[in-house]
């Protein structure tokens, strides 16, 4: 590089302390003036910039870990034997697991939901859940007509791991069955998952689901929750609610993978399942669809699956 | 003219000037004559100095007489002063020796000279500053602003304009002048401060038609001016019909610097609405049901004001995050428009209204600002009798005017006309008046066309 001036070295008498005063002078005061130039800028940047400029949106204390299993259990429709049967099932596989159980009435959320249908209930449940367990992570829905099978089976090494999830959840598939137009997200990553639901041949199931906690679970629950949609009159109510929301607001879509149904979903027989939706042995959960549309008491369909799992969990626990 | 180049020494000592004797022109005092620069304070000799400076400099094309703009213009300028300095010269220079003496024991005679050189280079030199603050301060200001350090790319402004445009009814002189001078007022604004401005062309479109409603059309422009300014935080909706009466005031300082004070969360404070609040659903968690979110400024999503009848949302600010993603998608949904497009006359305001009341995520994220702090009406709107907690007051020289609903046996040019004199009236600044001045005299020749022209 060429340097316009020769070093200060090579001329004897040149150095700063030579300079004649006015030289001096002169560089005090533009030193004096920049000086002052900076300082006001830093005073500028330092009232006008504004306050904050994170843009997280957290609003409450993340959720570590843990696993709520919401079941919500209608007391007035229910016998009581059957209401215990579920109830062991499900404390069952939280004992194994350290999962935390959370079992609601409908009938408390009578005033949440007024006139539209009951099984709306489970919305404000989850909800519910959430704020008696706002620590925990997962609040895993389970409907009452439904039994654990393969409690030896963790949610988390059978569906929450990331690589487990990234390669079973279904991309690019119609996100309600069988030609929406509406297709589910063909990149989406585990960290951007909040909600695992699976498909039955018609709809999205929200009869069992995987919601993780945080600002997505409470607007995702608010808006599925709101009033004009209860007061719709969906066919098929909250079912259709969640077709709806997920086909129209993208803001949810996003966030959710659909898992195959037999993961968390597998129904009694092919009935109204997807392709594949029918319970195999080992499969982690057994639905029992027909039961919620009867007007029996109790799910007679239950009771052989019941006794497998009683010999299964009782033989596991002897030995 | 004083500044003819002919050499007239004035009286005293002698032309002392620069500028004029052999080898000058140069921006250094190389040119000094002889007598007032003998020796040095070093013993070495002004000459000597001179020639080794040169010598360093290596410059010699530099002191070509006149060969720089700013060389003649210094001499002009310092042409003015030598009288000054011959009147004076010869009893300071006297007392400057004595403090020099005094000083440093020696004989250094041309040194009080020297200082009294670099006293009026002082001068001289404040003299440029000054005259470099008034044309170009304002303008480093605002780049120092507009850039990644000022702050005002975090901000960006969205005006409405051209609503219905061309379709619902033709444009008249009025329409036209309205938009022109309200677009106007927002662009000084947002120059002054380093802001973006996004008018937004609300042109009605098939799409935002009642038969067809695929979404609200305010949220739709607010999505797409967050993608155009990915730099940005906060976004600023105003309807067309707003005049910003105090451009000197920033949003920094008006709000954001102040969210903790200024922004009050429990709507009981304000509540035309009668909106229960908290909520008293005992499912939801501590958060739904707090009374004020969970206090922290930065979980502040919306900020917006309430007028007499409830939620307005002719002047509101988003901050981009995810909630504001999430509530312009939800927002609209068809299920709930087609059961209240009949009751939704104010479509996204009362959407809006509705939502903050029954989705409690909604609520946590809200924040109000009394309604004079951006959003202030005229008298007329929301009744005709001064009400402190609505209309503008003009001895708090309140920010924004919104001629909240002119349209409707109003006259709502001959409002913004009013309040835009107003603001000029209230802004008569020094400086900035100078500056100006040539434009405001347009803006009053422009005006009287469109009065004209009606």
């Amino acid at each position: 590089m060429q340097f316009a001036l020769p070093p200060r070295k090579s001329v004897p008498g040149a150095r700063s302390s030579r300079l004649p005063h006015y030289r001096r002078k002169q560089l005090k005061t533009i030193a004096i003036f920049a000086f002052a130039v900076i300082f006001i800028l830093y005073l500028l940047s330092h009232f006008s910039s504004s306050s904050s400029t994170s843009t997280s949106t957290s609003v409450a204390p993340a959720a570590t870990a843990g696993v709520v299993i919401v079941t919500l259990l209608d007391y007035e429709q229910f016998s009581e034997s059957y209401i215990s049967k579920i109830v062991a099932n499900r404390e069952d596989y939280a004992k194994r697991h350290g999962y935390t159980n959370f079992f609601a009435s409908v009938s408390d959320y009578n005033e949440a939901f007024g006139d539209s249908p009951r099984s709306w209930a489970m919305v404000p449940a989850v909800r519910h859940a959430m704020a008696r367990n706002p620590t925990s992570k997962y609040f895993f829905h389970l409907n009452a007509h439904a039994l654990i099978m393969n409690p030896a089976q963790s949610l988390k090494s059978h569906l929450l791991e990331r690589s487990k999830l990234e390669s079973v959840m279904l991309k690019d598939m119609p996100v309600v069955p069988p030609d929406s137009i509406i297709r589910t997200y063909s990149h989406l990553k585990e960290k951007d998952v909040d909600l695992i639901v699976t498909q039955d041949s018609e709809d999205l199931n929200p009869g069992s689901f995987i919601l993780k906690n945080g600002d997505f679970a409470r607007y995702f629950l608010d808006l599925w929750f709101d009033p004009l949609f209860r007061s719709y009159n969906f066919a098929k109510a909250e079912t259709h609610g969640l077709d709806h929301i997920m086909q129209w607001h993208p803001t949810v879509l996003s966030r959710t993978a659909v898992v195959p149904q037999r993961y968390m979903n597998a129904f009694s027989d092919s009935t109204g399942a997807s392709a594949d939706g029918a319970y195999k042995d080992g499969d982690l959960i057994i639905r029992f669809p027909a039961c919620g549309q009867s007007t029996t008491r109790d799910c007679p369909e239950l009771e052989a699956y019941y006794k497998i799992w009683q010999k299964k969990y009782k033989s596991e626990r002897d030995s | 003219m004083s500044l003819s180049r002919s050499p007239s020494p004035p009286p005293g000592r002698g032309w002392s000037s620069p500028g004029l004797t052999p080898g000058s022109g140069s921006s250094t005092p190389r040119g000094y004559s002889p007598s007032g620069a003998s020796l040095a304070p070093s013993g070495i000799s002004w000459a000597a100095a001179k020639a080794k400076s040169d010598e360093v400099r290596g410059y010699p094309s530099f002191s070509t007489r006149n060969s720089g703009f700013f060389s003649r213009q210094k001499h002009r300028i310092s042409a003015r002063l030598p009288s000054f300095r011959g009147e004076t010269h010869s009893y300071v220079d006297k007392h400057q020796y004595g403090r020099a003496h005094h000083r440093h024991g020696g004989g250094h005679g041309p040194f009080g000279v020297l200082l009294w050189r670099g006293r009026s280079r002082l001068v001289l030199g404040l003299f440029l500053l000054w005259i470099g603050y008034l044309c170009f301060w304002s303008t480093i200001v605002q780049l120092y602003r507009r850039s990644a350090l000022g702050g005002g790319r975090k901000f960006v402004i969205i005006l409405g304009s051209n609503v219905e445009g061309g379709v619902m009814e033709w444009k008249g002189a009025r329409e036209w002048a309205i938009e022109r001078n309200s677009i106007w007022n927002k662009q000084q604004y947002a120059k002054q401060w380093g802001y973006e401005l996004e008018v937004a062309n609300m042109l009605a479109k098939k799409r935002y038609s009642h038969e067809w409603r695929e979404s609200w059309e305010k949220g739709d422009v607010i999505r797409e001016a967050m993608r155009k300014y990915p730099q940005a935080e906060w976004f600023w909706w105003l309807d067309l019909n707003t005049w910003i009466m105090e451009s000197d005031t920033s949003l920094q300082s008006h709000v954001f610097d102040h969210l903790d004070d200024r922004v009050y969360r429990d709507i009981n404070e304000y509540n035309p609405m009668n909106i229960t609040h908290p909520l008293p659903e005992f499912y939801l968690d501590d958060l739904g049901r707090a009374l004020e979110s969970d206090g922290d400024p930065d979980s502040l999503n919306m900020l917006l004001s309430q007028d007499c009848t409830g939620f307005n949302l002719g002047s509101f600010f988003l901050r981009r995050s995810l909630w504001t993603d999430r509530l312009l998608d939800s927002w609209w949904d068809p299920v709930m428009y087609e059961q209240m497009h009949m009751n939704w006359e104010h479509k996204e305001q009362d959407a809006f209204e509705y939502v903050y009341q029954s989705q409690p995520w909604i609520r946590s994220s809200v924040g109000f600002l009394p309604q004079r702090t951006i959003n202030s009406f005229p008298l007329g709107a929301c009744g005709d009798e001064n009400n402190l907690q609505v209309h503008y007051q003009e001895n708090d020289r309140d920010m924004v005017v919104n001629m909240a609903g002119c349209m409707f046996g109003r006259d709502c040019w001959s409002e913004i006309h009013d309040f835009r004199e107003l603001s000029n009236k209230l802004n008569r600044g020094i400086w900035r008046q100078l500056m100006d001045s040539w434009r405001g005299t347009y803006d009053e020749a422009d005006s009287t066309d469109d009065d004209d022209g009606q």
